[in-house]
């Protein structure tokens, strides 16, 4: 299983965002966790990268006990940020190219301009700094940075907030290009539409553990009514 | 490799960190190239002082150096220079060289009353303090450390890039120690560069330039590492900012006023004055009475006079000199203590070294280019040495009663420059070492939590 | 700038309630305030000290002098005589100079000797950090709680995007800046509130003069506005607080650190270098060889004196003077190398002006060089009052050694005075002691601080006329 959580469980003080938390991704699966404010799924990305130390459970990536190796599970996912930031004073190659050398991944020009090409950046910009790239564009870096790295693990944090319709699609596109890679994906959302066009499984996230689970089906894929209900009723409960 | 030179290219890109870099290494220029003119205008001084000094060395010489001279006038009216020459380190730290006399002309009378004597000195130019390598190093590359450091992690937080930067597979800690490690260097570039071309151009001994930047790497290393902690711990840039600002005059500015102010209560030097005033009434005092109570502890003292120290009732030169080295003989246990309350207070600084970084690197950085309140000692007791080689040179004139000619004038003894008194005191060493390594070992505990 | 006075008091009254609910802000003011405090308490007693072991010192010497045993006047003329100087009573408040001048001078006869035994001379270098005064506090470290005060008075406001708000809600741009303004002067003012106490209960219990007690209250009060403008009109262009507060420790840094300590450099490389005493007594010397040597008979100068001398007693030869020969030739001697003595010292000081007057010309670019001069001059620690202790000295020492000339000339017989000639004891009591007088600060450097204050308030009045170009700016950026 590439990513996989158990009976999570995390208490920030009395409060308890984690509540037996469980369900995994498989390679070339996209994977949605839909869920309100404050419902624990930037928590649940966090114990995945290591970032925080679960109270109870555990969160594995490709078999690898997060909490036992935090650097080992860092080095198999690559995570895009809700808001790309990246060094503006840099341009899109030499930013890829650091925070490659960072990650101690290989540098080779060949497998950037592979990525950049493979994220649909205009190849002009390139070489430009990132002072005055758009917000799809800084988005794009960040996921060509994601591909570059060839791991077998992406985590998003709500990638298409802010995304206008057009740069939404060219991202589901992309998306459907890592599922085809055998990427596993977990993205982590309350854009139920976007969710509901690319996702393999939903996952509707509510008082710290999943509250159902959809799969999708045939090409009408959900039923996009019956998934408002259940998030407004996730919402309601949470 | 790669890596760093990522980091120089980012670092160097940020217009602050860049500003900050190129002020310190031409702050650092302007004072090498300042305290090398000084340095040079010290010597030029000493050469124009030893000019004048010798046109008056010659009208003495004309005046009594007759063939029937007397060797008691010759001595009372004849001045002898003395000088104390910066060393090739100086350049650097000019410490007390702008307040302490580095002339001085001397005569066989009482050497204590003579020892003191201050040279012109504008004491509203000396009162804020030289402009030298010292005081780029102690007061300035602080700050530039401060610019740089202040934000090593708060500012990626601020940038938003923490979390990607987190997700990242990299050893905690690693990459600020990287940065921190960048910032350390190129600080010390700036600052070190221009104060090796000076050494360079003022032939300075490779030992003290070695001790020299040893001490501002330690003290730069201590900010670099405070930084770090301050920047991994703090919340906000101009949280981080400020605090270390408040360490920076704690450490730089308050703690040693506060400590001077405390010194010179705790250790008074009034001793200075009495001794001069004891000196004044043992000397004058020997007028008022027999001439044998000032001859026999005399000839006890020199033996080899014994036999042509006799004296009759009215003035004359071997009494008179006698009395003078009697007066000063008179006062040496008060001279002693006077030294003890000087050595004291400079101890105590040393020592101070443990509560402030700062004072721990003025201390160190003027002991070893030798400009400081020991090295002015020092050339006092090379004069006291050179007071003592007139006496001899004199003595023998006197008391046999020779005639003091031209000739003799010429054979007078001529001040030897006193050696290096460069020293380096453990305890500051010390002091600062650990001081700077504990802010390491903190920065470091702070790395590598702020990652996690 | 004309604000709607209750929305300035309005905008000033929330902005101290921040500064009041801000703990680090707090506690830096009470810090800054104990420092103040402590200085000024601590200073008052160490300048007590100083001034008790000068006066004792001096007493100790005055007693000494008078009981000198039965002398030949000559001989107590190089016995001489120890000067110390005073310390003026608002030392206490700006040490100035006065830890490296020497405050001792020995006086004999035709010699003048240096001022010996300045504090900075038998300190370790920790002096050279300064000397914690209530004037180091609030030259040094008041501009910096100052500036922490103020830096984020807009910037932040700015950056959590409530001066859009603001606006909204019909605050002009002119106002919120008056408000600020109103809020971080006032801050000021309480930053001075110690020393001003202090300040005023020296002067009220009349222990230090009033005059110049409420200008150095003056030209703080000045000092500090200043800054406090500056804070509020740089967070007010700055992007980010953050930028504000680096923009104005940096200019803390030149203004305060870095200026002061470069001028002296450059004035002495470039003024002409002042004479050593070395050179000065070489000179004074061959000088006084030029005018003539009293042992020669033949001397113009001399032969000439002679014959007044002779022709003002009526006799032929100096063996049918009533009066001492030997004592005449030695007060004409002295009055000779006073007139030398008083030239170049006149010349050395004008030289040393020459260099000072390079360093406060620079006034005008750093307001902390006018301040650091008119706090010296007004605490009476400047330059020129030690001038005027040397002046005042050497006219003490040509009396001096003039009075015991006399002695000599008077009551020395001029033929047969035997080998050891003496006189009474009883005369050293009628020798004048040293009478120092503390010169009026107001009289002795008006000019000096009337310019200061000036340069002072330029800055100021300069600062205040930015506000309304940065008011407007204000008011497009919150658009």
């Amino acid at each position: 299983m590439a990513l996989e959580a158990v009976g999570l469980e995390q208490n920030y003080g009395t409060q308890r965002v984690l509540r037996g938390l469980t369900f995994s991704v498989r390679a070339g699966e996209i994977y949605a966790l839909l869920g309100g404010n404050g419902a624990g799924k930037s928590t649940t990305l966090n114990l995945f990268l290591g970032l925080a130390r679960p109270t109870a459970g555990s969160a594995r990536v490709c078999d690898v006990e997060v909490g036992s190796d935090p650097a080992a599970a860092r080095a198999r996912i690559a995570y895009v940020p809700e808001n790309v930031a990246l060094y503006e004073h840099l341009t899109a190659r030499e930013n890829i190219d650091y925070l490659l050398t960072l990650a101690r991944a290989d540098t080779a020009g060949a497998l950037i301009e592979e990525a950049l090409d493979a994220v649909g950046l205009v190849r002009e910009a390139w070489d430009r700094r990132l002072g005055g790239y758009s917000k799809g564009m800084r988005q794009k870096v960040a996921i060509a940075l994601a591909i570059a790295r060839r791991v077998p693990v992406l985590l998003l944090d709500e990638p298409t907030a802010g995304l206008d319709p057009r740069a939404t699609a060219d991202f589901h596109r992309l998306l459907e290009t890592a599922r085809i890679r055998g990427v596993a994906t977990l993205m982590v959302t309350h854009d139920l539409l976007g969710a509901a066009e690319v996702a393999d499984r939903i996952g509707f996230l509510a008082e710290g553990r999943i509250e159902a689970e959809l799969i999708a089906e045939g090409t009408e894929r959900f039923d996009v009514r019956a998934l408002h209900q259940r998030y407004l009723q996730a919402g309601a409960a949470a | 490799m790669n890596r760093f030179r990522y980091e120089l290219r980012l670092l160097l890109r940020s217009r602050v960190a860049a500003a900050a870099l190129t002020l310190l290494l031409v702050l650092s220029a302007v004072a090498v190239g300042a305290g090398l003119s000084a340095s040079a205008r010290q010597t030029a001084l000493i050469d124009r002082v030893a000019t004048a000094q010798a046109r008056d060395f010659a009208a003495a010489t004309t005046q009594y150096g007759k063939p029937d001279g007397e060797a008691g006038y010759a001595a009372y009216y004849t001045f002898h220079l003395t000088s104390d020459r910066p060393s090739s380190l100086a350049f650097a730290a000019m410490g007390q060289r702008d307040i302490q006399p580095y002339v001085l002309r001397v005569r066989l009378l009482g050497l204590q009353a003579q020892l003191y004597e201050t040279e012109t000195v504008n004491p509203e130019l000396a009162l804020p303090g030289p402009f030298d390598f010292a005081f780029v190093l102690i007061y300035l590359a602080p700050l530039a450390v401060i610019v740089l450091m202040h934000d090593l992690v708060s500012g990626e937080r601020e940038a938003g890039r923490l979390r990607l930067l987190s997700a990242l597979p990299v050893t905690p800690g690693q990459l600020w120690l990287r940065r921190a490690g960048v910032r350390l260097m190129l600080v010390l570039l700036a600052l070190l560069g221009p104060f090796l071309v000076g050494a360079l151009v003022a032939k300075a001994p490779i030992w003290g330039v070695a001790i020299l930047s040893l001490v501002a790497i330690l003290y730069v290393a201590f900010w670099a590492g405070l930084g770090l902690m301050v920047g991994a711990w703090g919340r906000r840039s101009a949280f981080n900012a400020a605090t270390l600002v408040g360490c920076w005059i704690v450490l730089v500015l308050l703690v040693p006023a506060l400590a001077n102010a405390a010194l010179s209560r705790a250790i008074p030097v009034g001793r200075g004055v009495d001794l001069t005033l004891a000196q004044r009434e043992a000397v004058h005092h020997a007028w008022d009475v027999p001439r044998e109570a000032v001859m026999a502890p005399f000839v006890a003292k020199h033996p080899e006079w014994k036999d042509k120290a006799r004296v009759g009732g009215g003035f004359h030169w071997k009494w008179y000199y006698a009395m003078h080295e009697m007066g000063d003989d008179g006062v040496a246990g008060q001279v002693a203590a006077y030294r003890a309350s000087l050595a004291a207070r400079q101890a105590w600084t040393e020592r101070l070294g443990w509560l402030s970084p700062a004072a721990a690197a003025q201390s160190l950085v003027h002991r070893v280019a030798d400009s400081d309140l020991q090295a002015h000692l020092a050339y006092q007791d090379n004069v006291t040495a050179f007071h003592r080689h007139l006496q001899d040179f004199y003595y023998p004139y006197l008391f046999s009663e020779r005639p003091f000619t031209r000739k003799d004038f010429a054979r007078a003894p001529v001040y030897a420059p006193r050696g290096s008194s460069s020293s380096t005191p453990v305890v500051p060493l010390l002091a600062l070492l650990v001081l700077s390594l504990s802010a390491w070992a903190g920065g470091v505990v702070g790395a590598r939590r702020t990652v996690s | 700038m004309s604000g709607r006075p209750s929305l300035v008091g309005r905008v000033a009254r929330e902005e101290w309630r921040a500064l009041a609910r801000n703990r680090v802000a707090v506690v830096a003011g009470l810090i800054l305030a104990v420092l103040l405090a402590g200085s000024a308490l601590l200073c008052v007693e160490q300048r007590n000290a100083i001034e008790a072991s000068r006066e004792r010192h001096q007493a100790s010497s005055d007693r000494q002098f008078d009981l000198q045993p039965d002398r030949h006047p000559h001989r107590m003329v190089h016995y001489g005589q120890f000067v110390f100087r005073p310390l003026s009573t608002l030392a206490f408040f700006d040490r100035g100079v006065d830890s490296f001048t020497g405050h001792t001078v020995f006086l004999e006869g035709h010699r003048q000797n240096s001022a010996n035994f300045s504090e900075a001379r038998q300190s370790s270098l920790l002096l050279r950090f300064g000397e914690l005064t209530p004037a180091f506090v609030l030259q040094t470290l008041a501009p910096l709680l100052v500036i922490f005060l103020a830096y984020g008075a807009v910037a932040s406001e700015r950056e959590r995007g409530t001066l859009r708000l603001l606006a909204a809600q019909g605050l002009g741009a002119s106002d919120m800046l008056a408000g600020k303004l109103l809020a971080h002067g006032g801050a000021a003012g309480l930053i001075l509130a110690p020393a001003a106490l202090a300040l005023l209960i020296a002067a009220l219990l009349g222990w230090a003069p009033p005059g110049p007690a409420v200008l150095l209250l003056v030209i703080y009060g000045l000092y500090l506005a200043i800054w406090a403008v500056m804070a509020v009109l740089v967070s007010s262009l700055a992007r980010r607080s953050r930028d504000a507060l680096i923009l104005l420790v940096s200019i803390w840094m030149v203004l305060v650190v870095l200026i002061p300590r470069t001028l002296p450099e450059a004035a002495a490389r470039l003024r002409t270098q002042t004479l050593t005493r070395i050179e000065t007594d070489i000179a004074i010397h061959a000088d006084l060889n030029k005018i003539g040597d009293s042992h020669d008979p033949d001397d113009p100068y001399f032969s000439a004196f002679k014959a007044k001398i002779l022709a003002q007693y009526g006799v032929r030869r100096v063996e049918d003077l009533p009066v001492q020969w030997a004592g005449l030739v030695g007060m004409e001697g002295e009055r000779l190398t006073s007139q030398l003595f008083d030239r170049y010292a006149r010349e050395a000081f004008a030289r040393e002006q020459a260099q000072n007057r390079f360093v406060r010309g620079f006034g005008a670019v750093s307001p902390v060089i006018a301040l650091r001069q008119a706090s010296m001059s007004l605490a009476g620690t400047d330059i020129e009052s030690h001038q005027d202790f040397l002046d005042q000295v050497e006219r003490y020492r040509y009396a001096f050694v003039q009075s015991l000339n006399r002695m000599q000339v008077e009551q020395i017989p001029n033929q047969g005075a035997g080998e050891d000639p003496r006189i009474a004891a009883a005369n050293w009591k009628r020798v004048p002691s040293f009478a120092y007088v503390a010169p009026d600060v107001l009289r002795l450097a008006g000019g000096r601080i009337a310019a200061n204050l000036a340069v002072l308030i330029v800055w100021l009045v300069a600062l205040l006329a930015l506000c309304a170009p940065v008011a407007r700016r204000l008011r497009e950026d919150a658009r």
